[in-house]
């Protein structure tokens, strides 16, 4: 079992130093086999494991590696701590980043640079591992750096392209603020229990829960402003409202990356981490309440935004960053089993949608505009018929009342656990998410079947040259479609009992804070029949004005953005907040570094130091070079006032 | 015995190379300029025997009435000098061919001065100094003038005489006012007046003021530097490389053996000087060469630089000091004389060029030389772990046991100042755009010597450790 | 003082000597000699050029090179007298280091020999 797990952790990186250090030597082909090999070895040993723990009855393994730091009473080590939750992420890890590695093999094709971009995506699987399995905060954060470098190399991979470098660059900015607040966290939890293991943190949380921390005059509840600055990280990395811009720019890495990296994996990062420490958030009641305004907020938002986004990449980057609300306000409520059932329903569905989009935009030659596409079912059969299973079980349809819990797509199940929480918790809070997660359902349907329609639908609206061209995409890109789409469309299915069903304590153990996550399930049970409906019904409508839209009447959408300019104009530009930002912090801190650059460092360090300096010295050689003359005269002259000052300064001094 | 020649085997090797010059002088006369090459090549092996000569058998002591002195660091000195000036005479035929003046008189003429050299080193009186002397001066004057059609070549020799002659009207001048106040010219005797008490008086102050200054002129120190610029860049350039090795190391020693040794009593006096004339050198060998285009008279402040550092270990003037001396000079020796064979290995279409800028790009057209190059500047610059950087090293430790504080601080400052200048040529080399390639480097002497320049400053880099006992032993000859 | 004075007192009556000598002859030479000049009795004698002229004239740099070998060959004459004249106090010491003395100098007019330096032409 430990070397299961010590092999599941170390393979994605054993292959990324191959592919990376020796690319040149082995070539592109190697790579991507041993790239390949290693993950889906990977994979396999993840669902051993994931058996193992999910349905056994030894619920925690600690594999002790070695010791890291160990300062006074800083003692940190490198450890591999694998319970069910660690496991289900294990399994999503390595499950979808194997699929998009081979998936890559087809995407990647005519790439110069296919060793590198193997390497990096092991690396980050390595990385996004090494988070999950973290025993502590220190070697969570190191995960987390890591991750979010892949990331930035990732985004940045066509580092010719401008915007690319542009778009890397901010994902690691922003993500440099949520970080801070992180490590602020990190700080605050050491400061508080004097540990940064996640068993003697646990262990301390009711005292923790009672303590204070002054702060510049401030008496803050200890518990909750860590739990607060541990949430803003959180909000950096799952790109929750405020820090959310650099996700869609994210979008100019390769369409695998986006489905691996801002679909599937690290952006969950932050719920993850939300429950692991779910016994820190249990007891912070304001935190928790924090989370789910923020959560409810971003789904509402970013929702908005979807429903007006032309290219097709970044329609699904705004839908991910929507479900990523839901997840948060149903962790915020409590429901963090719900949170992480989604998190693995919808790691599956949206990394279909992305590779779906991404064999749609490999078929029309890397065009991504949906105004340029229509009718792409007719050369993309397969790719359609799975970019609706994604679909559908994005918007959440089922059926409800057979089977027991129903008969649906994977979203069906997860999504309406997640309101059914919201709302049982009965607080306005919870009332506030379950409304705006609602909404946001019904939007959801519509800008995700607006995208199948615009896409898949109507008349080809591009160029015919590229028309003609256009294909289905190879096996090799097809296969983990396949393989995603089952698991979009069954995975809730055979998941619900064990998450959020009656087996959840067998299967969940104490991986997840147990009081809260037992109250939440049970009131989600008991709410009205027309809670549990609603959202289906939304759904449902949502689906059939978008039809109605996009596929009956297609002069509609223009007729409605004429009738509602400023409201359309207020979702097309993402609420204007790039703007903000680059209003408030990009253009001050830019003339803030203009002014350090040019006055402080160039000016006054160089002026004065340096150059200034070095300027002297060029003088002073011109004045020796002056001296010398050439003339014999003025050479005997210096020697003679050479040996007469001497003199002079002995006769002098000798008196 | 014959009265006044007891120990005359101490001089054998002075007197071998006499002998060995005057017979080539005849074989060459006679045979006429064919005999050329032999000549040369008989003369460095001559100046290689005479320096096997000095240590097969090792013997100490003084001869000709006390007039002569070798130990330990004479020994090492004029090994330095002999192997500098055979390895000088090597590097010199491809030039003097080309420039149309390869003379057999050439290695004669520098053998003559070599042998002045040792006589200088050797001298225990400062009779003995002055004729040692004026033998190397003179000999020296006629090889700066060599290229007899080039009017800088002769430049350089005029002005080189002219002021050599009023540096050696100074030394004789100081020499006779010590004569007065000492009541005579052997060291000891000198020594033992000053240490009965007429230290204080200020006639002898003067006297070492004047003798000072006359030696440092021979080695080209600030104030008294101010031909070297002029000379170095006017010679032939294996003249050059010549005058920046053996003359130095022989005017070094001496200046060492007198100040070590007579005016020992003085030291607070010569100490001040010393400093001053060290100070300034630094200053100046680091300053002035900013600017310098020529690669030849940029070299001519390196070495008026280096003179600077050497000055202060003579400033320190305690064992450590002198060892950090000796064993400066030796790796300053390699250094120049690497830095000369590359130099003279600069030639674009067969003409020999001499620029900075002509340098450019040769990491691309010549590898090689250009990785020499750069051993060497880096080398020259102080770069650890190459030996300059041991040499400077030692010297500044040596400085500041000697509690010289402020001297060794402006020396380290020069040294960065100086780098500069070094690592420009490096720069030049290794990025910037070649103009036009400079020749492929023909198989011969200098890429020898380059060669093995490089190859000796990756030794003293790597084991520092057995010149630097050669150089303790040769400093404690002088402090038995 | 006295002492040290009266050292020199030699010295002193050789310069009067020489004074008196060359002021009688030449002094004799104007009063008993008749007195003719023209302008080819007036300017230099044998070996040269005129004593005042532009300091950059051309020169046969032959004079100096004769002058010089000259030097050198007068200047072992004079060497040579003192050690005759010592010769048997100084023994041989004495004598081997004027032989080679001589013999340095034997080199170096076999060289000058050789390179033509005695030829005019």
């Amino acid at each position: 079992m430990d070397l299961a797990i010590k092999l599941i952790v170390f393979l994605p990186l054993v292959a990324a130093a191959i592919a990376g250090l020796f690319c040149r030597v082995i070539g592109a082909r190697p790579a991507q086999v041993v790239t390949c090999a290693a993950l889906l070895i990977a994979a396999a040993l993840s669902v051993f494991v994931f058996v193992k723990i999910g349905f056994g009855t030894e619920k925690l393994f600690v594999v002790k590696l070695f010791s890291w730091i160990d300062s006074g009473t800083l003692d940190i080590s490198w450890a591999l701590r694998v319970d069910t939750l660690t496991a289900v992420m294990l399994i999503v890890v390595t499950g979808v980043s194997s699929m998009v590695h081979i998936y890559s093999i087809g995407y990647m094709e005519e790439d110069p640079s296919i060793p590198r971009f193997m390497a990096y995506l092991s690396l980050f699987t390595f990385f996004m591992l090494m988070l999950v399995t973290a025993d502590n905060l220190v070697q969570l954060f190191f995960g987390w750096e890591g991750v979010g470098l892949a990331s930035y190399l990732l985004i940045g991979f066509w580092y010719d392209k401008p915007s690319a470098n542009a778009a890397a660059m901010k994902a690691f900015i922003v993500n440099r603020v949520g970080d801070f607040g992180f490590a602020l966290g990190i700080f605050a939890v050491w400061m508080l229990s004097g540990s940064v293991g996640f068993e003697e943190i646990f262990g301390k949380a009711p005292q923790m829960a009672q303590m204070r921390i002054q702060f510049l005059g401030m008496d803050l509840p200890a518990l909750e402003t860590a739990c607060l600055l541990l949430f803003v990280g959180a909000m950096g990395k799952s790109a929750q409202l405020g820090l959310h811009t650099w996700l869609p720019d994210a979008m100019e890495g390769p369409t695998p990356v986006s489905a691996l990296i801002h679909a599937a994996t690290m952006v969950t990062a932050g719920v993850f981490m939300v429950c692991r420490l779910s016994p820190l958030f249990e007891l912070a009641p304001t935190a928790s309440m924090v989370v789910t305004l923020v959560g409810a907020a971003t789904a509402f938002f970013a929702a908005t935004v979807g429903l007006t986004q032309f290219d097709i990449k970044r329609v699904v980057a705004y839908s991910t960053c929507s479900q990523l609300g839901y997840m948060f306000f149903a962790c915020g409520v409590g429901g963090y089993s719900a949170a992480m059932f989604h998190l693995t329903t919808h790691a599956f569905f949206k990394a279909l949608l992305f590779l779906g989009s991404g064999s749609v935009i490999h078929c029309l030659h890397h065009e991504q505009d949906m105004r340029l596409m229509g009718g792409v079912r007719e050369k993309a059969p397969q790719t359609f018929i799975l970019m609706w299973v994604g679909t559908l079980a994005l918007s959440g349809i089922g059926i409800p009342f057979i089977l027991g819990n129903g008969l649906g797509f994977a979203g069906f199940y997860s999504k309406d656990i997640m309101l059914e929480a919201a709302f049982g918790v009965h607080t306005t809070v919870g009332m506030i998410a379950f409304w705006l997660g609602v909404i946001a359902a019904f939007m959801t349907a519509f800008y995700s079947t607006r995208l199948m329609f615009m896409t898949f639908y109507g008349k080809y609206r591009g160029d015919h040259h590229t028309w003609d061209h256009a294909h289905e995409s190879p096996i090799v890109m097809m296969i983990p479609l396949y393989v995603l789409g089952i698991g979009a469309a069954f995975s809730g299915l055979v998941g619900y009992d064990w998450f959020v069903g009656h087996d959840w304590k067998a299967f969940w153990g104490n991986s997840l804070a147990v009081k809260a996550t037992e109250e939440v399930l049970h009131h989600a049970h008991e709410v009205p029949l027309w809670v549990k409906l609603l959202p289906l019904v939304l759904a449902l409508s949502g689906i059939a004005l978008s039809y109605y839209y996009y596929v009956v009447r297609t002069d509609l959408p223009d007729r409605t953005i004429k009738a509602f300019p400023r409201l359309h104009a207020l979702f097309y530009n993402k609420w204007y907040f790039d703007e903000l930002y680059d209003a408030v912090f990009v253009k001050p801190s830019l003339a803030l570094g203009r002014f350090f650059w040019k006055k402080g460092d160039a000016a006054t360090i160089d002026g004065l130091g340096p150059d200034n300096v070095a300027a002297r010295a060029q003088d002073m050689a011109g004045m020796l070079m002056r001296f010398q003359s050439g003339y014999l005269y003025h050479y005997a002259f210096v020697m003679l006032v050479g040996v007469a000052g001497l003199v002079t300064y002995f006769m002098l001094s000798a008196r | 015995m014959i009265v006044g020649l007891e120990n005359w085997a101490l001089a054998r090797p002075e007197l071998f190379l006499a002998a060995a010059t005057a017979l080539l002088l005849i074989y060459g006369v006679v045979r006429g300029e064919i005999a050329t090459a032999f000549v040369s090549v008989a003369t460095a092996v001559a100046l290689l025997v005479t320096a096997a000569l000095l240590f097969l058998p090792y013997r100490e002591g003084t001869a000709f009435a006390s007039l002569f002195i070798a130990d330990r660091l004479t020994a090492t000195m004029k090994a330095l000098v002999l192997v500098g000036s055979a390895v000088a005479i090597l590097m010199s035929r491809a030039y003097f061919e080309q420039a149309k003046a390869w003379r057999f008189e050439y290695p004669l003429v520098v053998a003559l001065a070599t042998l002045g050299m040792m006589l200088m080193i050797s001298a225990n009186d400062l009779m003995a100094l002055y004729v040692g002397l004026e033998l190397q001066s003179l000999a020296l004057y006629v090889i700066a003038a060599f290229q007899r059609d080039s009017v800088r070549s002769t430049e350089a020799g005029v002005k080189y005489f002219v002021l050599g002659s009023v540096a050696s009207g100074m030394l004789l001048f100081g020499s006779s006012l010590i004569y007065g106040f000492c009541g005579g010219t052997a060291f000891v005797q000198i020594s033992g007046a000053l240490a009965d008490g007429r230290s204080a008086e200020i006639g002898v102050i003067i006297g070492l003021v004047f003798v000072v200054a006359g030696l440092a002129f021979k080695v080209s120190a600030v104030p008294f530097h101010m031909w070297t610029p002029d000379v170095y860049e006017g010679a032939p350039t294996p003249v050059t490389a010549l005058f920046a090795v053996a003359p130095k190391i022989a005017a070094m020693s001496l200046l060492v053996s007198v100040l070590m040794g007579p005016f020992k009593p003085l030291f607070a006096q010569w100490q001040q000087i010393i400093v001053v004339a060290s100070v300034f050198s630094m200053a100046l060998g680091a300053f002035a060469a900013l600017r310098q285009q020529n690669i030849k008279r940029l070299m001519a402040y390196s070495s008026i630089g280096n003179v600077g550092y050497v000055l202060l270990g003579v400033a320190s003037g305690t064992e450590k000091g002198i060892q950090a001396v000796v064993f400066y000079l030796a790796i300053y020796m390699v250094m120049t004389l690497g830095v000369f064979a590359t130099i003279l290995m600069m030639k674009r279409r067969n003409i020999m060029v001499e620029e900075v800028s002509d340098l450019a790009g040769l990491a691309r057209s010549q590898p090689m030389m250009a990785f020499g190059m750069l051993i060497f500047m880096f080398s020259l610059a102080g770069i650890p772990p190459l030996a300059g950087f041991w040499g400077k090293l030692y010297i500044f430790m040596a400085a500041v046991e000697a509690k010289l504080f402020v001297p060794a601080g402006l020396g380290v400052l020069a040294s960065v100042v100086a780098s500069y200048y070094y690592l420009r040529i490096v720069k030049v080399m290794y990025f910037d755009e070649p103009a036009e390639a400079i020749d492929r480097p023909s198989f011969g002497v200098n890429r020898v010597v380059a060669l093995v320049a490089a190859f000796l400053i990756a030794i003293f880099s790597l084991v520092p450790q057995p010149l630097s006992l050669i150089a303790e032993a040769a400093a404690k000859g002088l402090f038995q | 003082m006295e002492a040290l004075l009266r050292e020199y007192l030699p010295i002193l009556i050789f310069l009067g000597l020489a004074f008196g000598l060359v002021c009688a002859m030449l002094g004799g030479s104007y009063l008993i000699a008749r007195q003719n000049p023209n302008s080819e009795k007036l300017s230099p004698f044998e070996c040269g050029f005129a004593p005042f002229d532009d300091a950059r004239g051309q020169f046969d740099v032959r004079f100096y090179l004769v002058a010089i070998l000259f030097i050198i060959f007068d200047l072992e004459v004079a060497f040579l007298f003192p050690w005759a004249v010592a010769l048997g106090d100084i023994g041989l010491f004495g004598f081997w280091s004027m032989m080679l003395f001589l013999g340095v100098l034997t080199v170096g007019f076999i060289y000058e020999w050789r390179k033509g330096a005695l030829e005019w032409e």
